[in-house]
């Protein structure tokens, strides 16, 4: 899932400021999850942003609605009357929702509710931790599940630095050393000789990056 | 109409699905609980035309089923009941009487509670409505079996008035069957018979000396003589036995009768006993001694009268067909007790003789046997029957619902209409608690109504238990656990992120393999936690929904005139009417919202007061020993530190907003809410007004 913070409503205040007729749209999926981005948010920000406004006697109005996922076009076309109205939209989505926004609404301004963080998962309530750096060339096959491209501070592909203390990284103080973490997990697994194997070069995608389904395609090709 | 057939219930809580006549427990204690009685007492009764009755003697079925019987002890429902009923709010109920009548008549044999329960209902259906009473007096054994010590006569008095003043007729000191044959009522002019002549007959004890030696006396008749202010003559030590309701009520009258000594003889253990738990220790605080596991064997005599009960030690033995274990005799454990009266309080039965030639009776029991079990029709047209006449000797609420179903069908016989079938009900199917929520769920101890004390108990046949004060009855109302009114989910809405299913502090929402969110409806205890925690406001709760919050806060803003402060404040304190008047008296800017819980209000809800115009908003929790989610405090301080920083942004100043600990009585602090107030009028008003 895409980990995503809100943003101060200092922030979003300042970014307001004269915006015009507003939308505030949720986006109720990986941001919601992360309690940014859900009805829940949509309600308390619009509260804020109308009284905002109204404080510096701006009578535009606040609307607000909330989608599955702003990244999906047809998501985003329930709400385009909604958008037509308004001068601005407030998204409560991830980078990538923001940007459907803009492409899907080109003679709207789109403003980011969030910051986009990573992609993670949640190690308990209200914590979440980053997992995958989208690196594009996964090597999880050869780290019994574990990856040292985001998870080691120096991102060390062969293993360890040899800086840890009592299973510390020497960097991130509140973080294990994940390459002891991959030893510990591979010898379970029996795979110990799997370190020994001479690290590949690793295949960085040049950015932006993108994928096709050529098989997919062809498929539902019209 | 609506006081007669039964209303289709969105679902059904244990206590509810426990009663005979479906009463809404639920719904009333619910009332109590948010101090609405008046609106408690129309809820209890527009199905029971008995209110006041029930709330004294019912043998409450609805306790035994209630789920914080699973935690520590059932809510006083009955008693509550009782509170509801007999507050001077009751007077204001007005009953539905239809504006023409039917033109029918309908004749109703016996005046007990099945027969006055359908005389109410057809009188509602607008039939005209006789009553045919053997005795001089009406109420049946409400009257001649129970004391008054607890069930007064003027209360039963008056219940039965309000039945009368629909236009019920009565006939007193008739003997249908005798006086008249219930074939002759057609030919008066009844189109349709209602039976209801109770269980008056003792059965015999069947052992010997039972007959010949004087002494000897049947419950009944003892009770009836009792009952009716005839002082009949009581030995010294009496041995009573039984252990149903009846024994305990002839053994307690005894001793107020001043008898020296008073024996229960029972032959199973405590556990088995039919008699209410409540009545039982209360005879045995009153100084009663049980034999229990004990028969009794023969009635020794000397000179013609009782001089001792020759008895014989029990011990228990296989479960029989009613699934209660039988008692076996102890060889060789025989005992004997000085005795000089003996009351036989072993059952009742129907005498339904004078009734033989007209109406087939069961072949064990005397019962009249009902030709459709379903409508009450016995094997003659047009007479139907109910009440402890068709089930043996039962309960007052059995044959209150009986009364109301013949009602019914009755009506339905009249007009030559087919009789309603069951109405659709969901059920919130009642399990055993897992440990892991018993253990988790606060405890509160159930409130007692206070009892006379004893030497004031056995001067007479005062009445023993007071009703419950107003703040003790609101107290044992918070105790409910809302039953199946908490939360649900849409599921169109959920996206399955799991926070009910982390944050419910009892296990109630559970997720298919397929991220489908179940919330069990028997387990939730509508605390409102998930419905705030969920991202996408995918969840409500039955018990005050958040919409309805909404709108409260509208209106709290748009009322007041002057300085406008929405109060939020937690029902499950402890304060009354008066903390309530004399806070808007002396801040009459403050709009109070009564919320179960702070737990329950969202920062949304405190930003949307402000954006509405309040000056301030203050919340106000319970004291912590009142507080049945304690977890959820943490996250209360946590959204009002938010809003609290966005009110900061917006330059309204946070310190609009404040939460309040209750004091241990009252609403607010005196103190810290004067100066808070003060704080309010320094800021000046919203801005936003
Ligand atoms: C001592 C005692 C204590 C009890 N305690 C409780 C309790 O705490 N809680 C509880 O729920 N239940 C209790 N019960 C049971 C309860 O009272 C009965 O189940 C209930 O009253 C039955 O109602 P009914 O209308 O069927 O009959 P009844 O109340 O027995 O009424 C029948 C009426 O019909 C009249 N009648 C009989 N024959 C004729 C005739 N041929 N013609 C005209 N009239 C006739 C009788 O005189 C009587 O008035 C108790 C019973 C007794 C005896
Ligand atoms: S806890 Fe309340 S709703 Fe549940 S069974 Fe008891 S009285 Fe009924
Ligand atoms: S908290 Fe709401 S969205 Fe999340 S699983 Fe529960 S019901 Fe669904
Ligand atoms: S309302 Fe409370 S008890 Fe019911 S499911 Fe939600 S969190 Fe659990």
């Amino acid at each position: 899932m895409i980990i995503v913070e809100p943003k101060s409503f200092e922030e979003i205040e300042q970014m307001t400021k004269g915006c015009g007729r507003l939308l505030v749209l949720g986006c109720e999926t990986c941001s919601a999850m992360c309690f940014a981005g859900g009805q829940r948010q949509v309600a308390e920000i619009a509260s804020s942003i109308r009284m905002s406004k109204k404080m510096s006697q701006d009578q535009t109005e606040v609307l607000d609605d909330t989608v599955a996922r702003q990244c999906e076009l047809e998501f985003l076309d329930h709400v385009k009357d909604k958008v037509a109205a308004c001068n601005t939209v407030l998204s409560l989505s991830c980078g990538a929702g923001v940007q459907t926004m803009a492409k899907m609404f080109p003679d709207r301004r789109i403003l980011p509710a969030v910051n986009t963080k990573f992609i993670g998962r949640a190690t308990k309530r209200g914590e979440w931790m980053e997992m995958c750096m989208a690196c594009g060339d996964c090597i999880l096959e050869r780290t019994a599940g574990i990856c040292p491209v985001t998870r080691c501070a120096k991102g060390l592909l062969n293993g360890p630095c040899g800086g840890a203390t009592g299973g510390i990284c020497e960097v991130s103080k509140d973080q294990p050393c994940v390459w002891q973490e991959i030893y510990h997990a591979l010898k379970r697994l029996n795979m110990l000789h799997y370190l020994k194997q001479k690290p590949q070069v690793k295949d960085w995608p040049v950015h932006p990056d993108k994928v096709v389904r050529k098989d997919l395609r062809e498929v539902g090709a019209t | 109409m609506d006081n007669t057939t039964h209303i289709e219930y969105q679902d059904f809580p244990p206590c509810q699905m426990a009663c005979p006549i479906l009463t809404d427990a639920r719904e009333y204690v619910q009332f109590i609980a948010e101090r609405r009685f008046e609106e408690a007492f129309a809820s209890i009764r527009k199905l029971n035309p008995l209110p006041r009755v029930c709330g004294r003697i019912c043998m409450h079925p609805c306790e035994i089923a209630c789920k914080r019987g699973q935690i520590e002890e059932p809510i006083s429902i009955a008693a509550l009941k009782r509170f509801a009923a007999d507050g001077p709010w009751a007077d204001h109920y007005k009953v539905a009487l239809p504006g023409k009548s039917t033109g029918y008549k309908v004749a109703v044999v016996g005046s007990g509670p099945a027969g006055l329960a359908a005389a109410h209902d057809l009188a509602l259906l607008g039939h005209h409505v006789t009553i045919f009473e053997a005795l001089p007096v009406l109420g049946g054994m409400l009257r001649t079996g129970i004391p008054a010590y607890r069930l007064p006569k003027d209360v039963l008095d008056e219940q039965i008035q309000t039945i009368l003043d629909l236009g019920v007729e009565v006939k007193t000191g008739v003997l249908i069957g005798e006086d008249i044959k219930l074939s002759n009522l057609f030919e008066h002019g009844y189109k349709a018979v209602f039976v209801a002549i109770g269980a008056h007959e003792d059965r015999k004890l069947g052992i010997a000396g039972e007959d010949e030696i004087e002494g000897v006396v049947s419950a009944v008749s003892f009770l009836r003589q009792v009952n009716q202010g005839e002082n009949p003559e009581i030995g010294k030590k009496v041995a009573v036995i039984g252990g149903g309701n009846t024994a305990i009520d002839s053994a307690r009258a005894t001793l107020r009768l001043c008898a020296d000594a008073v024996y229960i003889v029972y032959r199973r253990s405590r556990k088995e006993m039919p008699a209410e738990e409540e009545e039982i220790e209360e005879a045995a605080h009153e100084g009663i001694q049980l034999f229990y596991l004990t028969s009794p064997l023969e009635i020794i005599g000397q000179d013609g009268k009782v001089s001792a009960l020759k008895c014989i030690k029990n011990e228990l033995g296989e479960p029989d067909a009613s699934g209660r274990r039988s008692p076996k005799h102890v060889p060789g454990s025989e005992f004997a007790i000085d005795v000089d009266m003996v009351i036989a309080a072993i059952g009742q039965v129907p005498d339904s003789s004078l009734l033989a030639d007209e109406l087939e009776l069961t072949e064990r029991g005397n019962r009249i046997h009902l030709n459709v079990p379903n409508t009450l029709a016995t094997t003659l047209a047009g007479v139907f029957a109910g009440g402890d006449a068709v089930t043996g000797s039962a309960t007052a609420i059995e044959a209150i619902a009986a009364g109301k179903k013949v009602a019914i069908s009755i009506d339905c016989y009249l007009r030559e209409e087919s009789p309603p079938t069951a109405s659709r009900t969901e059920v919130v199917e009642t399990k055993k608690l897992p440990s892991g929520v018993v253990e988790k769920t606060q405890k509160f101890a159930r409130c007692h109504n206070i009892s006379l004390p004893i030497d004031e108990r056995l001067k007479g046949f005062d009445e023993v238990k007071s009703v419950f004060s107003e703040d003790l009855a609101v107290q044992e109302a918070l105790r409910c656990l809302h039953c199946g009114i908490g939360a649900s989910v849409s599921t169109e809405r959920c996206i399955s992120c799991l926070n009910c299913v982390q944050v419910c502090p009892v296990g109630a929402p559970a997720t298919t393999k397929m991220g489908e969110i179940n919330i069990d409806r028997f387990l939730c205890q509508a605390c409102g936690i998930c419905a705030l925690e969920c991202p996408v406001q995918a969840i409500d709760i039955g018990l005050h929904p958040r919409g309805e919050l909404g709108q409260q806060i509208k209106k709290a803003v748009s009322m007041s005139e002057d300085t406008a402060v929405v109060g939020f404040f937690d029902y499950q304190g402890s304060f009354g009417p008066d903390d309530v008047s004399s806070l808007k008296k002396q801040y009459p800017g403050i709009a109070p919202i009564m919320v179960f819980g702070l737990r329950r209000v969202d920062t949304s809800d405190v930003l949307n007061a402000f954006e509405a115009g309040a000056d301030a908003v203050l919340l106000a929790g319970c004291p912590s020993a009142r507080e049945p989610f304690a977890a959820a405090s943490s996250g209360v301080t946590q959204r009002m530190a938010q809003a609290k920083a966005v009110l900061d942004v917006l330059g309204l100043d946070g310190r609009r907003l404040q939460i309040f600990d209750m004091p241990e009585r009252g609403l607010v602090d005196e103190e810290h809410l004067t100066e808070f107030m003060h704080t309010i009028a320094d800021l000046g008003p919203n801005p936003l007004r």
